[in-house]
């Protein structure tokens, strides 16, 4: 710091830059209505009014004051999302990280990972941006989602910080041997057999893609190492990012072996031959076919799951327990069906509470990470709040202009991008690709039925079914806009993603014949620097004004700088 | 019984200036700038400057079968 920092007027200035929010020339001339300033006190702002925009500091996503949503809305924020998760992420610090050792291990983690100690204490952002602007049902069913995710989150680091050699001074802590270390896009449900006695923890879930999402900072870091020893630029840079951590050596060293996926495509196969490199140890690739309903894949597909489980009792010594796989996909059944109870009331109704940011992050976190207890309790609480809103037949967009589906992969530093879309614009994002995915209820009556269910639910992973699958499971846009009765599209645009650049002229002519408002979002999934989030929200701001020829319904979110948010 | 209330009032207004505070770091997002200003400019620091194993020394070779088979032959 400046000795001329600490001038009245510098300091002044500051103040003013981190909390005073400037009334615009025409509210300054406006007349006081004391009636309705303590309406909208007590009530929060009408939408149209509320100049969201005003409230950032520039160019960093931070608040100069977080909104005032009314008396209830602003205390239940304070309440129940703000105190609620603060407190529970040092209980759940404490309960996953099993006793003592907790605090020292959470501890020594953030001060040895950057993605733990740069990111991840920066959660309540996270939220903030995901619940701007929602008020009432939406915000507690949405913000219920978010806490589902940052419980799991702390329950994924904490085991891998108490069983981390790296930690512990290259010594092995006891759990290190009780651990499978698995790529993200390994579904968790093929570890059930063993989810009593051995936990599956993914390896790059944590350190990287829910990173992204909390704070896109860090991942730069890790696309950046794997370039800087000569590995090409342009494959995905989520694989750059997963290599890019053993190649910074940020990744913990908590179990055994490994098994790896081919990931969603044949790109990422690298991904796998990198990690076999830099973890030196018993890894088991277990690739998933692209077009996964030829028929004559399915047996393969199959047998991959089996040398997996084989691969497993080997290593461990541990033999597959059938009671216990019946036990862990019976319980996941049972959130596949709620989901599709929520995928009802969001095509059919106007009282789907739940945000898009919210909806897409959650789902996919869940499906991918299997049976967990903390989903079955997120679930009562939205079941709860949604009953509400269908009995009670409560709009919970009401500014709803459109109903978009969101196609392909998201930007993951951008995730948020719907929330500022429904506030700018009315563009209610119902329902997107990655929530559809692993959509295949587990049958459990007979181990064939139950190998054959589970091997399509891993074919119907993340950026597969409907990234690279074949055409005919991308196309199927059109089919579920009809179900979730969606006007308009927003297309994801991966720039580097081979798959998809391959048939973005298919899409392109189908939107034009079929008369679909489509809007193209190019991106580069987590890094930001390719195509900005100002640049992004330009591009829907371009098509709102030229070809819908509407009027913002914030005019403050139409243009700011946050390019060095979070 | 006098003391006990004295007691309690006390306690009471301990908690009420808490909640103040903390509803004051909330509402101006105070975390949110301690983290942005101070923490994080912190950490980059640490870790930029943290010394790491170079993971490219390891030798890259052809590895031994971990299991005498392959697991996946399709009968």
């Amino acid at each position: 710091m400046k000795l001329s920092d600490l001038k009245p007027s510098a300091l002044k200035a500051t103040y003013r830059k981190l909390f005073v929010v400037e009334k615009s020339p025409s509210e300054k001339e406006k007349p006081k209505d004391l009636k309705k300033e303590l309406r909208d006190f007590w009530y929060g702002k009408p939408h149209e009014e509320r100049r969201l925009g005003d409230l950032y500091v520039e160019n960093t996503g931070l608040y100069k004051h977080r909104e005032w949503r009314g008396v209830k809305d602003t205390f239940y924020y304070f309440h129940m999302i703000w105190l609620y998760n603060y407190a529970h992420m040092v209980t759940d610090i404490l309960k996953y990280g099993e006793g003592m050792q907790a605090l020292p291990a959470f501890l020594k983690g953030t001060m040895r990972y950057r993605w733990m100690g740069q990111t991840y204490l920066t959660v309540m952002h996270w939220f903030d941006r995901g619940m701007e602007g929602m008020r009432g049902e939406a915000l507690r069913a949405s913000a219920w989602h978010y806490r589902g995710m940052t419980s799991e989150t702390i329950r994924q680091f904490m085991r891998m910080f108490i069983s981390d050699k790296k930690l512990s001074g290259g010594q092995e802590p006891e759990l290190w041997k009780k651990n499978i270390a698995h790529n993200e896009t390994v579904g968790g449900s093929i570890f059930y057999p063993w989810r009593d006695v051995l936990d599956d923890v993914p390896l790059e879930m944590i350190p990287y893609f829910v990173s992204v999402h909390v704070n896109n900072h860090t991942v730069l870091n890790y696309i950046d190492a794997a370039q800087s020893i000569g590995l090409p630029s342009d494959p995905c840079p989520m694989c750059q990012a997963e290599y890019g951590l053993f190649v910074l050596d940020d990744y913990p060293d908590y179990a055994p072996t490994m098994v790896t996926s081919n990931e969603a495509c044949d790109g990422s196969v690298a991904t796998s031959i990198l990690q076999d490199w830099f973890l030196n140890r018993p890894l088991y690739a277990m690739p998933q076919p692209m077009r996964y309903d030829d028929p004559l894949v399915q047996e393969h597909c199959q047998k991959e799951i089996e040398g997996c489980w084989k691969f497993i009792e080997e290593q461990y010594g541990i033999p597959f327990d059938w009671e216990q796989y019946v036990k862990y996909a019976r319980s996941f059944n049972k959130l596949t069906e709620f989901e599709w109870e929520k995928w009802d009331v969001a095509a059919n109704t106007e009282y789907y509470p739940i945000n898009g940011v919210a909806q897409a992050l959650y789902r996919i976190y869940y499906s991918q990470d299997g049976d967990r207890p903390i989903w079955h309790e997120i679930d009562d609480h939205v079941r709860r709040i949604m009953n509400k809103t269908v009995k009670n037949k409560i709009i919970t967009f009401p500014k709803t202009r459109h109903r978009a589906i969101a196609w392909s992969c998201a930007p993951l530093y951008y995730s948020n991008w719907c929330t500022w879309a429904y506030n700018c614009w009315g563009i209610n994002c119902v329902i997107n690709m990655d929530s559809l995915m692993f959509d295949q209820y587990l049958r459990t009556d007979t181990y064939e039925h139950a190998l054959e269910d589970l091997a399509w639910m891993n074919e119907k992973a993340p950026m597969r079914a409907m990234a690279v699958g074949g055409h005919e499971h991308i196309l199927s846009l059109w089919n579920y806009m009809e179900r979730f009765h969606c006007d308009m599209v927003i297309m994801y645009d991966q720039l580097q993603c081979k798959g998809m650049q391959g048939i973005h002229g298919v899409f392109e002519d189908e939107f034009r014949k079929r008369d679909i408002h489509a809007i193209w979002i190019p991106h580069a999934l987590p890094d930001k620097r390719t195509v900005s989030r100002k640049e992004i929200r330009q591009i829907i701001n371009d098509y709102m004004t030229t070809v819908m020829r509407e009027e913002p319904l914030d005019p403050t979110l139409v243009d700011f700088d946050d390019d060095a948010s979070w | 019984m006098k003391k006990l209330w004295k007691f309690l009032g006390k306690v009471l207004r301990v908690l009420a200036i808490v909640y103040a505070i903390l509803f004051a770091v909330f509402y101006f997002d105070l975390d949110g700038k301690f983290m942005y200003y101070i923490w994080e400019p912190m950490m980059v620091k640490r870790f930029d400057n943290m010394k790491r194993k170079d993971n490219t020394d390891m030798p890259y070779a052809k590895k031994d079968n971990v299991a005498s088979k392959e697991y996946t032959q399709i009968p």
